[in-house]
């Protein structure tokens, strides 16, 4: 017998550790990425050092945004091998998620600001 | 960009699944090794490592399903599944499936049929510039209850002038063409049109031009424009034909163009021929009063109907005193849409609600099969949402199978569409195939195919979704604890078939309904006294035409001798010669009589004016009820004579004797003696009612006429009309090998013309009403058999426990006779409030004719019980003993 089994995306999305805000994450992995080339555990380490374990990201979130970067033509992948001569696929970022992570940037800095502006007027 | 982007990846990966899984798949067990890697650097064993990840990380197979079905190429995906999946189903119970096919395929095939005469009448765009601004402009008269009459160039003149309604209007008249010289002569159905006509409609001509404004004039050149199928049949499509000169009734006139194939025609009323020639030469006088023209105007922008109407009245206010013939005249406007759909709208609506509910019924039948299908497969259902299908996801799966029937319903349906528009192409009345010349052909067009694919669609949604959402109700226990054991039917579900059933039988009744009020108005319509026998009489009609027939001597000669050599065939009782027929039409004339000479204007006596030879009535057997008919001293040397009929008689010299009164036609011209009074006959059709009437000798060169033309033959009895019309066309060329033989009919078909459109609208509606009864007995009959075959073990139990059979046939008729009774119930309601909506297609009957309703409602009775009373006789046939073993 066919069967198929769907759940909800949400139940996917990072736990315990502090959830993101829609649609950061993209911008976190174009961030990662402005660097170097990575493949997916690359990143998804990089996040959880930088971030210092704040954020933790899960093989299911993290593959799902890398699918739709490189969908959108934000990033390109290619296997290469790794340091330890295994083969993984590297992402990179295009000229066009460059430019996406630069606005996307701004516009994050331009909220942050704001909202910190608000939070310490009283 | 990125949208297309998408799509190209989602393509890319939907061609080489495998292989994006396999990349997936790696890359992930990449990253779980790398995590795996690292942990080990912490001391962890390999194994210890790759089960902390997997906890961490979750189960790889999810991750990679929920990656998978982010993208929209996995949804299709999904759909491919599905749709194999359904089709596997199904072939496995062909059965159901060809049942179910069928039954959708009748409805959605009569649905496609009917649509496809309503789109090419009522909803095609008409082929004109403007077309919606575009009206027919006639008159009426209200005072003396006239209608659609035809206008004077006085009118056009001030109506175009001063209204400031109408950007421009074009007149046009029709005239009878004998064209010469080339071929055969024959005659051509034409118009005499104004310059203006084909720009005011903006259709230009394929070769050549159209006419200039020079060529309105009577002193103009003679020109003339050639349809594109007489340019085909006559000149063989050749470009020289521009150019040359055609003799036509006579007279030379120039070809100066071709006009388009394409419904150029659609203009004029639907129930004359479509012209193949057009003359120049109206000449539109201020002072010319005669009611010759049909008009044809473009409103200006934002001049509605009613707003040019009420201008155009102004100004025949005006113009009244002018001269009397204007008295009482009113405009008339129509859009060309309700001009060329003629009277065929309504019977296309009722048509078309017909086809909607035999669809309805075959829903519903399907709907029931996939109730109790759905009831068989609980278990497959509960099977798939114990192990993580969610109620949407089999809903979905459900829905898929029931589209696949639909579709292949849709295609079916399409199959007896074709089939279904040729009856009706032969079915319908010969003005509704000239409003809609594409009815005809086999090819339904893509807007059609659209229409029955989407109609398929929706009926998925009709019949599927509620089975579906039923079927997959997530009562998981339940159903697996009946595992192998046919569940007792829940009170919800069975409800759900009561009411469907129910709902069937009230569609088939008001159907059955609406076909018995049709059979009835045509039994009422031949039960009509025509006034004349129209048994054996064969019409026909020669155009006498060209120089030798100039002289009325001429004429009247060649008519003596065609009626003599007629006559004297051996299967020919009588013949003889007129101007008008009954049925077919009236040409009305102003007549005085003696007693008041000069009626006042606005109340000029008028009568149908027959011009005939001697031996009309007894040819026709009109009886002559006073005074004597026609005899041979009635010839120009005679005393000026005149028959005219009862109705007159009664109207104008009501209580005296009408013999030996005088009246005068026309205004002028001699006074003729009255010297018989004949019977009544329809001149317009069963249900017009009879009209005044006067018949003139033709021999006595009334001035008032162009000459007979009409042929009329009566057979001997037991010889068919039909079968002497290669004799008289013979004995017609033997006298005159130049003249066209038209129209030729019996009168019997003449008589049936105009109620060819109630005769289609019964046939389909009977075939209709059919189709409903017998798929809503159907239905009754398998939810009934159902239902007996899920009760066998109660019913077992109730006989082991002493029932008699009696008692379980009474146990499943009664439930399924209350059903139909309910729906007959329903169905009366309904009928009684929507027969109403077909009141102008009925004759002779009310629409609440309780005749009909009571035969309705018997048959229906007498169908549903037999329904009920097979599946009952099986129930008593259970063993009390196997049934409840059974299991």
């Amino acid at each position: 017998m066919l069967l198929l089994v769907t759940r909800r995306i949400e139940d996917f999305m990072p736990e315990k550790a502090s959830d993101l805000i829609q649609g950061t994450l993209d911008m976190l992995i174009l961030k990662t990425l402005a660097l170097e080339p990575m493949h997916g555990y690359g990143i998804s380490v990089r996040i959880e050092q930088v971030s210092k374990s704040v954020f933790r990201l899960n093989a299911g979130s993290l593959f799902l945004a890398i699918q739709r970067l490189e969908r959108d033509g934000l990033i390109q992948s290619e296997w290469k091998p790794t340091e330890n001569n295994r083969r993984a696929k590297y992402h990179a970022l295009t000229r066009k998620g460059r430019t996406r992570l630069n606005s996307e940037t701004r516009e994050w800095e331009r909220q942050t600001t704001a909202i910190a502006r608000i939070l310490e007027a009283t | 960009m990125s949208i297309l982007r998408r799509a190209a990846a989602g393509l890319r990966s939907l061609f080489r699944t495998e292989r994006s899984a396999m990349e997936l798949e790696e890359e992930l067990n990449g990253f779980l090794e790398m995590a795996a890697a690292e942990k080990m650097k912490a001391g962890l064993s390999h194994q210890e490592a790759l089960r902390a990840v997997r906890i961490e990380c979750g189960n790889p197979e999810v991750t990679k399903d929920l990656v998978r079905s982010a993208t929209w190429e996995s949804g299709v995906e999904t759909c491919w599944r599905d749709l194999w999946f359904g089709l596997r189903t199904l072939r496995k119970s062909p059965g159901f499936t060809a049942v179910a096919i069928l039954t959708l395929g009748l409805g959605i095939g009569a649905n496609t049929a009917i649509f496809s005469a309503v789109y090419a009448v009522l909803l095609k765009p008409i082929p004109f510039k403007n077309a919606e601004r575009l009206v027919f402009i006639e008159k009426r008269n209200p005072p003396r209850g006239w209608n659609r009459n035809p206008i004077s160039p006085a009118e056009i003149i001030a109506w175009r002038n001063e209204s400031e309604a109408f950007d421009d209007i074009a007149a046009y008249t029709e005239r009878s063409c004998v064209l010469t010289g080339v071929g055969e002569p024959e005659e051509e159905p034409c118009e005499v049109i104004t310059s203006n006509l084909f720009p005011l409609l903006g259709v230009a001509p394929i070769r050549g031009r159209t006419f200039s404004t020079d060529e309105d004039k009577p002193g103009g050149s003679r020109v003339v424009l050639l349809s594109y199928r007489l340019w085909q049949r006559r000149f063989g499509g050749r470009e020289k034909v521009i150019g040359t000169a055609l003799d036509i009734g006579g007279d030379s006139y120039t070809v100066v163009g071709v006009m388009p194939a394409n419904n150029s025609h659609l203009y004029a009323s639907p129930y004359g021929t479509p012209p193949d020639l057009w003359l120049s030469g109206i000449a539109l006088s201020p002072t010319e009063v005669s009611n010759e023209y049909f008009g044809i105007g473009r409103l200006k922008p934002g001049v509605s109907l009613q707003q040019a109407e009420a201008r155009m009245d102004a100004i025949s206010i005006r113009i009244e005193p002018m001269n009397s013939d204007l008295r009482g005249w009113r405009a008339q406007l129509m859009t060309f849409r309700t001009n060329t759909s003629g009277d065929t709208r309504p019977a296309l609506l009722v048509l078309m609600g017909a086809v909607i509910f035999v669809l309805l019924i075959a829903c519903a039948n399907v709907a029931n099969l996939l109730l109790a299908r759905g009831t068989r497969r609980a278990n497959e259902f509960a099977v798939r949402s114990a192990l993580g299908a969610s109620r949407g996801r089999v809903v979905r799966q459900l829905l898929t199978e029931s589209l696949v029937i639909s579709i292949a319903g849709g295609a079916c349906g399409i199959l007896l569409a074709s089939f279904g528009r040729k009856g009706l192409a032969a079915l319908a009345p010969e003005y509704l195939l000239q409003a809609a010349p594409d009815l005809a052909h086999a090819a339904p067009d893509l807007r059609i195919l659209a229409f029955a694919l989407l109609v398929a669609i929706g009926t998925t949604l009709l019949f599927g979704l509620v089975p579906a959402l039923r079927c997959a109700r997530p009562y998981v226990t339940d159903a697996l604890k009946e595992t192998g054991r046919s569940s007792l039917q829940s009170p919800r579900s069975r409800s759900l078939h009561s009411a469907l059933i129910v709902s069937e039988i009230a569609l088939a009744m008001v159907l059955l309904i609406g076909a018995g009020l049709m059979i009835r108005t045509l039994a009422q319509l031949g039960r009509v006294n025509f006034g004349f026998n129209q048994t054996n009489v064969l019409t026909l009609r020669v155009p006498l035409a060209g120089e030798r027939y100039r002289e009325f001597q001429a004429q009247a000669q060649f008519w003596e001798r065609v009626v003599s050599a007629v006559e004297s065939l051996p299967s020919v009782e009588s013949a003889s010669v007129s101007r008008g027929l009954p049925i077919s039409g009236w040409s009305g004339q102003f007549f005085a009589t003696s007693e008041e000479p000069n009626p006042p204007a606005g109340q000029v006596p008028v009568a149908n004016y027959v011009v005939i030879g001697p031996n009309y009535f007894r040819t026709m057997q009109i009886p002559i009820r006073a005074g004597r008919t026609f005899n041979d001293h009635d010839n120009n040397g005679g005393e000026r004579v005149v028959i005219i009929n009862e109705e007159l008689a009664r109207l104008y010299w009501a209580g005296r004797e009408a013999v030996g009164k005088r009246l005068q036609i026309g205004g002028k011209g001699p006074w003729l003696s009255v010297v018989g009074v004949a019977g009544d006959v329809l001149s317009q059709g069963p249900d017009a009612g009879f009209h005044s009437e006067m018949y003139v000798p033709y021999q006595q060169f009334p001035w008032l006429m162009d000459g007979p033309k009409n042929l009329v033959v009566r057979t001997s009895g037991g010889v068919k009309p039909e079968s002497v019309v290669g004799e008289v066309i013979q004995e017609i060329h033997r006298i005159d090998k130049d003249q066209p033989v038209v129209e030729i009919a019996t009168m019997e078909q003449i008589a049936l013309e105009p109620v060819a459109q109630q005769h289609m609208v019964m046939a389909l509606l009977v075939s209709f009403a059919g189709l409903a009864l017998i798929l809503s007995a159907l239905g009754t009959y398998s939810v009934l058999s159902y239902s007996v075959a899920q009760r066998t073990r109660e019913i077992g139990l109730r006989m082991a426990l002493g029932a008699q059979r009696k008692n379980v046939l009474r146990l499943v008729v009664v439930g399924g006779v209350r059903l139909a009774f309910l729906g007959i119930g329903v169905g009366l309601t309904a009928a009684l409030a929507l027969t109403r909506l077909m009141k102008v297609l009925l004759f002779g009957v009310r629409p609440t004719d309780p005749l009909t309703f009571g035969a309705v409602i018997g048959v229906l009775a007498v169908t549903s019980i037999l329904a009920c009373y097979i599946p009952a006789r099986r129930a008593t046939r259970v063993d009390p003993i196997v049934a409840i073993r059974y299991e």
